[in-house]
């Protein structure tokens, strides 16, 4: 469950990656708290509670609420509580990575931009996601910028984020459409590709400006056109 | 609860107002079905706000309204980014046009006392509710791009809940403020529209385009013509 369900964002030993380590989380917080934590980070975090609203301040991104039950948490928490009893002796394996990246950048190119459909239904990652080089405009903006997941989170981190997308905007759209093994490698090879690039430049402006432009157009066209149309029907006829 | 209120709740209690008081008011006041036009006090101004402003609203609501009827479609005619940047951006120009022409019509409201005289402050609250609908659509296309993606799998699955009667509403709460607040906007107008003189744009007049043509011919000013 650790794999599936933690794995993507945290490490046991393996160093913070987009939330802190779990290595000898057990000593360092109450038990109630992880359980209660896990099961509804959110609520933790709305309390105002002070652990919470440090790791968020560290960490940047609230832990989404994964809708774990309390019996699974604690399953987690039992888990990490007997890693943490082998700890001492050798350091713990990083996480297995789930899928081998052995994908095709440019299938995962297309698959990004929509040009070829999720097999599940899911939303194309353009929708709200950009990334270097897929379009003259770039991809969206709703969600983060996506060029530097590799660089960010490595291999394992991309590969358990692809397989359970569990971040609060994506649970409703992707929980029941989930990337298939295939769609995941070819993204995570696409990512690996563009781990190099710096981020790309926001098109705000440039979309704002052309936008503008044909406004502008527009205003020209309506004025040509119609230049007399809402004059009184009364005054033509009248000269007339 | 909030949420559930605002996303599951106030959308029916919108469009049962909209339904219940619309037709209240065609039955027992027929007559006031009507944009009650101010083109007699003032026509100029009127042109520049009102003439950008349909055609940029009518276009940008029929997108609206396809995206959530048709998704399939959708999603395949912006499939290609050069075709998702096209549509974004004539979705964005005619989402200016209207602004602007709001804000004209807006000021024509203000600054002329002859319309102002024939402003209600129903007219003053809609066209309020109306420019900042238009601006936060603006604000989400230019930040939260691309709309016309993740609208269907944003918002399409919320509209089409709410159609067969099981609200589900886990796709649309997790959207940013600016996004939500335009989704109420939406709720919010139609909830005004049986009160406002926007019941205008039920009352089109379509059959002009199939009755028989009317000569209209004013004898009186030709008469005082040949006298003169």
């Amino acid at each position: 469950m650790f794999q599936e369900k933690c794995a993507g964002c945290h490490t046991i030993g393996g160093g913070d990656r987009v939330g802190p380590d779990m290595e000898g989380v057990t000593a360092l917080r109450d038990r109630d708290w992880l359980v209660r934590f896990i099961v509804e980070p959110d609520r933790v975090i709305a309390e105002g509670d002070p652990i919470a609203a440090a790791l968020l301040e560290q960490f940047g991104m609230p832990m989404p609420n994964l809708g774990l039950t309390e019996a699974q948490a604690d399953a987690i928490v039992v888990y990490l509580e007997a890693q943490a009893g082998d700890a001492p002796a050798p350091p713990p394996e990083p996480p297995v990575s789930v899928t081998a990246p052995t994908g095709d950048p440019d299938i995962g190119r297309d698959l990004f931009s929509g040009a070829s459909r999720l097999a599940n239904g899911g939303a194309a990652c353009i929708a709200c996601h950009d990334i270097a080089g897929v379009g003259a405009l770039g991809g969206g903006a709703l969600g983060p910028d996506l060029t530097q997941t590799h660089a960010k989170f490595g291999a394992d981190g991309t590969a358990a984020m692809l397989a359970n997308l569990s971040f609060p905007t994506m649970i409703p759209i992707f929980g029941t459409r989930p990337l298939t093994p295939e769609e995941q490698a070819h993204l995570a090879a696409l990512f690996q590709q563009t781990a190099e690039v710096g981020p790309p430049a926001q098109p705000v402006g440039q979309l704002a400006l052309a936008a503008a432009a044909g406004a502008a157009l527009l205003f020209g066209v309506m004025h040509l056109l119609w230049r007399r149309r809402l004059t009184a029907v009364r005054r033509p006829l009248v000269k007339g | 609860m909030l949420d559930l209120l605002l996303f599951a709740v106030f959308p029916y209690v919108a469009v049962v107002l909209a339904v219940v008081v619309g037709m209240y008011r065609y039955f027992n006041a027929r007559f006031s079905y009507s944009s009650y036009s101010s083109q007699f006090l003032e026509t100029r101004a009127l042109f520049w706000g009102s003439v950008p402003w349909h055609y940029g609203i009518i276009v940008i609501l029929l997108a609206h309204l396809l995206a959530a009827l048709f998704p399939d479609a959708w999603a395949a005619l912006i499939a290609e980014p050069g075709r998702l940047y096209a549509l974004e951006l004539v979705g964005l120009a005619l989402g200016l046009l209207a602004l602007v022409g709001m804000a004209l019509l807006i000021a024509r409201r203000l600054y002329n006392a002859r319309i102002r005289s024939v402003t209600s402050l129903l007219d003053w609250v809609l066209l309020a509710v109306l420019l900042a609908q238009v601006a936060l659509g603006v604000w989400v296309a230019l930040f939260y791009r691309w709309g016309s993606a993740w609208y269907l799998s944003s918002i399409t699955p919320w509209l089409r809940s709410l159609t067969v009667l099981q609200p589900q509403i886990d796709a649309v709460v997790v959207l940013p403020l600016v996004v939500k607040l335009h989704a109420l906007g939406g709720f919010v107008i139609i909830a005004l529209f049986p009160f406002t003189r926007l019941v205008h744009l039920i009352v089109f007049p379509l059959a002009y385009l199939w009755r028989a043509p009317q000569v209209v011919i004013w004898n009186r000013r030709a008469g005082d013509r040949r006298r003169g």
